[in-house]
């Protein structure tokens, strides 16, 4: 999925980092934060925290005595009492902490022997991270790992030839996709990746962009035609582009609201340009959901999905040929990282509301990471 | 100051460099070591010319570049050095940095990491079974960074030596003809970040079986006799063949602990071993006459590695620095390590830009840690990258040796450096923080985040090198592991708050780092290891200041009894709170008469004065917050000032008052005059304009906009005097340039010419600053004479 000779050329540090903001915030948030008062710094505990923050990270041995715990905006946590894994959420709100690792002691040498012991010399880096979640799966179905919260729990892993599936989906071979963000009319940060040989073999940033690009009209709702021929011209024909506001697109990656999407590219908050045809259909399917839902809403309850049941149908039909990416992986990316951008814990959820796996080889673990 | 130029190789005398000092004497010349680094395989043919020039452009005279063993290496074991791939003839490429007058420091690995994929490694090598590292289930240890993970190798595989050996071979005949004086190569650096590649837990590796013989090896020298070993161990062992390594940590009392400490010490003595056999065979393969250098990555300190032991082992070693701006007070307390413990402080990689899987650095970030670096006295630097190229942003030149808007100011941080003959400076310190290496160890072996997680890597990414320890008392008073950290930070905070300077020392550095220090402060808990204690009391018997505690030892690292003796002198102290370390910072500076120069208010402001012989020659004044102050320093007498950076010039009597934004530094370059250096009462020259009429073009990329950067209304009254013109570097012979070489010169851009410079004299001999009485640290100054350079 990721080549061995993967290219990464054209950014600089404030581009990069607004894009790890949109997927990874708590990067972000560690390195804007307040440096540490202290070569060694100390919680106060237990804290009154109106905003959680940071990770605590807490290691207990096998009586659940906790051996160590530091929080990691604010350093070495003392005084907290024996911490079975059941009780992790609340010694995340005791301690003030956003996020927090549990582990016994000796598990991070479990995962290393384990992560060893199964990775084998022709994978790729995808297939790598893919051994490396089943680890932590395991670990945490074994009770000796709990991440809190857990918006990937009851997820199935896929296969590699599920994931290799859902991104011939996305991103065919010898073909680009594009994403350009602006904010205030200024191009804010922009990504271009090439799938070549079946691997992601070149990302591209705005420093490159924009030499192939030129001089930009400075409306995105026109100018994303000629970015994607630029990246087209240079890299590989564009199977789907991405062009929007930042504040549009970050809010959208967090909404519970699959139907946003689509009300954003209807009303052209957002432009999908080329728009292959599982975007379309995606973007179809979530219009008439939301439609169905807002509807109801209104009229009391009233169910008005017979009057577009037809619609529905055809899209439905167009999902199952284009073979959707959730079909493939068995479970909506975007809806999972929505969750985990929001920081919804899944872990108490039961299995049943999950969505099942389709294949056979996905791990659908509920306890787990 | 004068651009490298070309070189007649004709003159050069004979002679093999040498690192003297802070310099590197080449015989006709006497270079600091200022270089840029240039990947040449990532760089198309045709720009290396191109490239290369536009490093010579930053004032930089010398060019690193790794040489990558996985690219040159071919799928059918052979090398291609250019045969079939252009951009791979280094040979070509060094020829080409000698043809410009420029230096090269090679670096063939055989790791390098610079980003590749199993980094710079062949894969066959990665995946050789023989060759890799082994777990304690004798599992292969994975490296998990992109694009791939990998199989680290082992520093123990005999396999994997041979397989280097090869590799240097291969390297010597194409590197050997290239070496000074018939060439450019004037260093050459052994492997990279010798620390494991990275998984580095305690118990994450090696057991690969060359590395358990090296292990029972290592402990028969250190015990001599089993019998030894077993009163130590509290086992009873038939012979050294049968005690195992430790494979997890197991120990709940004291005296259990000896075997893991014990393994901490072999990790830093294979990585050592392992280094000095690459040097050996490098030097073998005909890489020799030239200095070496080794590069320790960030998390030095979680570390297992003894870095006085591999500056044995290498004729150099540093420290690499990537930090945002927000770490002032990591790349503080990591230079004021390099230069306590070592003469020369030098970087092989301080960090311009980064690569896309570590923290982002802005160029605010880069150029603030490296003016930060050199405030607490790095005095050798290698810009890491210079020019960009893939899996990398940030490096003020670009692959097609075009200067970014960026480049000026680090252009004119090299100017200044080279102006101010900034590696022969010194910076006063008179406190001594010993960093006990037996503690250290301790924290290591007591680490529970595993090996992906490893102390080290905590410590890198804004942690310290105790976050993973555990809590245990372990049979002492409290957790030893952690709390000679915590006394540490606690007497390191105090000494910043009192604005004193300090250094930390290694407590394996050669004995005469530890000298001539006021105050030495070295944490002591329940055991000690004898040979610092010992040291520790010839520098009290010498006449320092030494305070430990919060325990007198009673056992040694072996867990034996251990005689602390009587009549030690030692202040035994309690750093129990903050405020114990305040009380006992007071304490030394009444009783001791401990200086505080350039006294900064707020105290939140720090400075750093660097001196010459004629006294302030460069001052640093740092803002660590987050908010913008507006700060005042007391100065012994007048001087006016120029931020190098910006080239605001304050003059300023007996206080500077000057604006720093959030998380700023300014570089303030003493400039010289005989009434303002003067001592002796007379008038500094009055402004004869305002700061408006300043002709120096603001760097497009800069800390401090200039409207926020002027001094306010009680400041230093900015001048419009003459500029001076750069000073030349003092140079032994004069360098010929040919005609192509005029040309190619006069055609560089370069900026607006400035009025010629006023003459500036030194300093009156009257205006020193006044001297302590007892003889004071300059922070890794010294030649063995006594003479600085």
């Amino acid at each position: 999925m990721i080549s061995a000779n993967l290219r990464f050329e054209g950014f600089d540090a404030a581009s990069w980092t607004k894009i790890i903001s949109l997927f990874a915030p708590g990067v972000v948030e560690r390195i804007e934060s307040e440096p540490a008062s202290s070569d060694a710094p100390e919680q106060a505990t237990p804290v009154g925290i109106e905003a959680p923050r940071g990770t605590l990270v807490v290691v207990v041995d096998d009586d659940d005595n906790v051996l160590r715990a530091t929080n990691t905006l604010t350093g070495r946590v003392t005084g907290i009492p024996a911490t079975p894994i059941a009780a992790v959420p609340d010694i995340a709100r005791l301690y003030g902490a956003s996020q927090v690792v549990w582990f016994r002691r000796g598990t991070m040498e479990e995962l290393a022997e384990r992560l060893a012991m199964r990775l084998r010399p022709g994978d790729d880096y995808g297939a790598q991270w893919l051994v490396l979640a089943r680890v932590m799966r395991e670990l945490g179905e074994a009770r000796l790992l709990r991440l809190w919260p857990n918006s990937f729990a009851g997820v199935p892993i896929p296969s590699m030839p599920m994931l290799s599936r859902a991104l011939d989906v996305v991103l065919p071979d010898g073909h680009a996709a594009v994403a350009v963000l602006w904010q205030r009319g200024e191009p804010w940060t922009s990504v271009a990746v090439r799938r070549m040989g079946g691997e992601i073999d070149w990302i591209a940033g705005p420093d490159l962009i924009s030499r192939w690009t030129g001089p930009l009209g400075g409306d995105w709702r026109r100018d994303h035609r000629v970015i994607a021929a630029a990246v087209a011209r240079n890299m590989a024909p564009v199977h789907v582009g991405l062009f929007s506001e930042e504040h549009i697109v970050r809010d959208l990656l967090r909404t519970p609201d699959a139907g946003r999407w689509a009300r954003a590219a209807a009303v052209r908050d957002i432009a999908f340009y080329p728009t292959p045809a599982y975007v379309g259909v995606a973007l179809g399917a979530d219009v008439v959901r939301s439609a169905t839902r807002q509807a109801a809403s209104f009229l009391g309850g009233l169910k008005l999905f017979e009057s577009i049941a037809p619609i529905a149908a055809e899209l439905r039909s167009r999902v199952t040929d284009v073979a959707s990416v959730s079909a493939a992986l068995g479970f909506n990316p975007l809806e999972a990282l929505g969750r985990f951008l929001r920081g919804e814990d899944r872990s108490s959820l039961p299995a049943s509301t999950l969505p099942a796996p389709e294949e056979s080889g996905a791990d659908n673990g509920e306890n787990g990471q | 100051m004068e651009l490298p130029s070309p070189t007649a190789y004709s003159k050069r005398r004979p002679k093999a460099p040498v690192l003297k000092g802070r310099v590197l004497d080449l015989g006709a010349d006497e270079i600091p070591l200022y270089s840029g680094a240039l990947h040449y395989w990532r760089i198309e043919r045709r720009f290396w010319r191109r490239t290369l020039e536009a490093v010579r452009n930053l004032g930089l005279d010398t060019v690193e570049t790794y040489i990558p063993w996985g690219v040159h290496e071919q799928a059918d074991g052979t090398f291609d050095f250019g045969e079939r791939h252009e951009r791979l003839d280094v040979g070509a490429f060094l020829e080409l940095v000698s043809e410009l007058g420029m230096y090269a420091i090679v670096r063939p690995g055989p790791h390098i990491n610079a980003e590749l994929t199993y980094f710079g490694l062949p894969e066959r090598v990665v995946h050789d079974p023989e060759c890799q590292a082994r777990s304690p289930r004798r599992n292969p240890v994975i490296q998990p960074f992109p694009p791939r993970m990998f199989p680290a190798p082992s520093y123990a595989s005999r396999k994997y030596h041979e397989e280097v050996g090869r590799w240097f071979d291969a390297v010597g005949q194409v590197v050997g003809p290239h070496l000074w004086p018939r060439g450019a190569v004037v260093l050459t650096q052994v492997d990279n970040e010798g620390t494991f590649f990275f998984r580095n837990g305690p118990y994450d590796q090696d057991y690969h079986r060359d590395a358990i013989d090296r292990f029972r090896a290592f402990l028969e020298e250190r015990y001599g006799t089993v019998a030894a070993l077993n009163e130590a161990y509290r086992r009873v062992y038939s012979s050294f063949g049968d005690v195992p390594p430790p494979e997890r940590f197991d120990a709940h009392e004291a005296n259990e602990l000896v075997p893991h400490l014990d393994w901490a010490a072999f990790h830093e003595h294979l990585i050592g071993d392992a280094l000095a056999r690459m040097r050996q065979r490098l030097h073998d393969a005909g890489v020799r006459e030239v200095p070496t250098i080794h590069n320790i990555p960030l998390g030095e300190t979680g570390l297992p590695v003894s870095i006085p032991s591999i500056a044995r082992v290498v004729d150099l070693v540093g420290l690499d620095y990537y930090h945002p701006a927000r770490e002032h007070r990591v790349v503080k307390r990591r230079t004021a390590y390099l230069a306590g413990t070592f003469d020369f402080a030098y970087s092989p990689e301080l960090g311009v830009g980064a690569p896309p899987w570590f923290t982002p650095l802005s160029h605010h970030d880069s150029l603030t840690v490296a003016m930060t670096a050199a405030a607490y006295g790095l005095r050798g630097f290698n810009l890491y990258m210079a020019v960009d190229r893939d899996r990398w942003y940030g490096a003020p030149i670009d692959a097609r040796g075009e200067l970014r808007t960026e480049a000026s100011a680090w252009r004119r941080w090299v100017q200044a450096m080279r102006r101010v003959r900034f590696h022969t400076l010194d910076r006063r310190a008179e406190v001594a923080l010993v960093v006990p290496n037996e503690y250290r160890r301790l924290s290591r072996a007591t680490h529970l985040f595993g090996g992906i997680a490893s102390p080290s890597s905590v410590e890198a990414i804004g942690g310290t090198p105790v976050e993973g320890c555990s809590e245990e008392p372990l049979g002492f008073k409290g957790p030893v592991q952690i709390l000679w950290w915590k006394a540490i930070a606690r007497i390191s905070d105090a000494l910043t708050r009192a604005q004193i300077p300090y250094v930390f020392v290694d407590s394996d550095a050669s004995k005469d780092r530890f000298e001539d220090f006021k105050v030495v402060f070295s944490p002591t808990f329940e055991f000690v290891d004898p040979t610092r204690w010992a040291r520790l009391r010839d520098l009290r018997a010498s006449g320092a200041h030494v305070v430990v505690g919060p325990a007198v030892p009673t056992l040694d690292e072996r867990m034996l009894p251990f005689d602390a003796g009587t009549g030690h002198g030692f202040d035994v102290a309690l750093f129990d709170t903050d405020a114990d370390a305040q009380f006992k910072v007071e304490d030394w500076i009444v009783r001791f008469g401990i200086g505080r120069p350039y006294a900064a208010a707020p105290s939140l402001v720090e400075t750093a004065g660097h001196e010459d012989e004629h006294g302030l020659r460069m001052l640093f004044v740092m803002n660590p917050t987050r908010d913008a102050i507006n700060a005042s320093v007391t100065l012994p007498h007048g001087c006016r000032f120029e931020d190098v950076i910006t080239g605001q010039e304050f003059l300023a009597e007996h206080h500077l008052e000057i604006r720093m934004l959030p998380q700023s530094i300014r570089a303030l370059e003493v400039i010289r005059s005989p009434e303002a250096a003067s001592n002796t009462g007379a008038p500094i020259a009055p402004p004869a304009a305002e700061h408006a009429a300043k002709p120096t073009a603001a760097p497009a990329v800069e800390p401090e906009p200039a409207d926020e950067s002027a001094p306010t209304a009680d400041a230093a009254k900015p001048e419009a005097a003459p500029r001076r013109a750069p000073e030349r570097p003092r140079r032994a012979t004069k360098r010929k340039r040919s005609p192509a070489q005029r040309s190619r010169r006069a055609s560089t851009p370069a900026r607006a010419p400035k009025p010629k410079r006023t003459t500036l004299g030194k300093a009156s001999k009257a205006s020193k600053p006044s001297k302590p009485t007892k003889p004071t640290k300059r922070t890794g100054a010294r030649t063995k004479k006594g003479k600085r350079k």
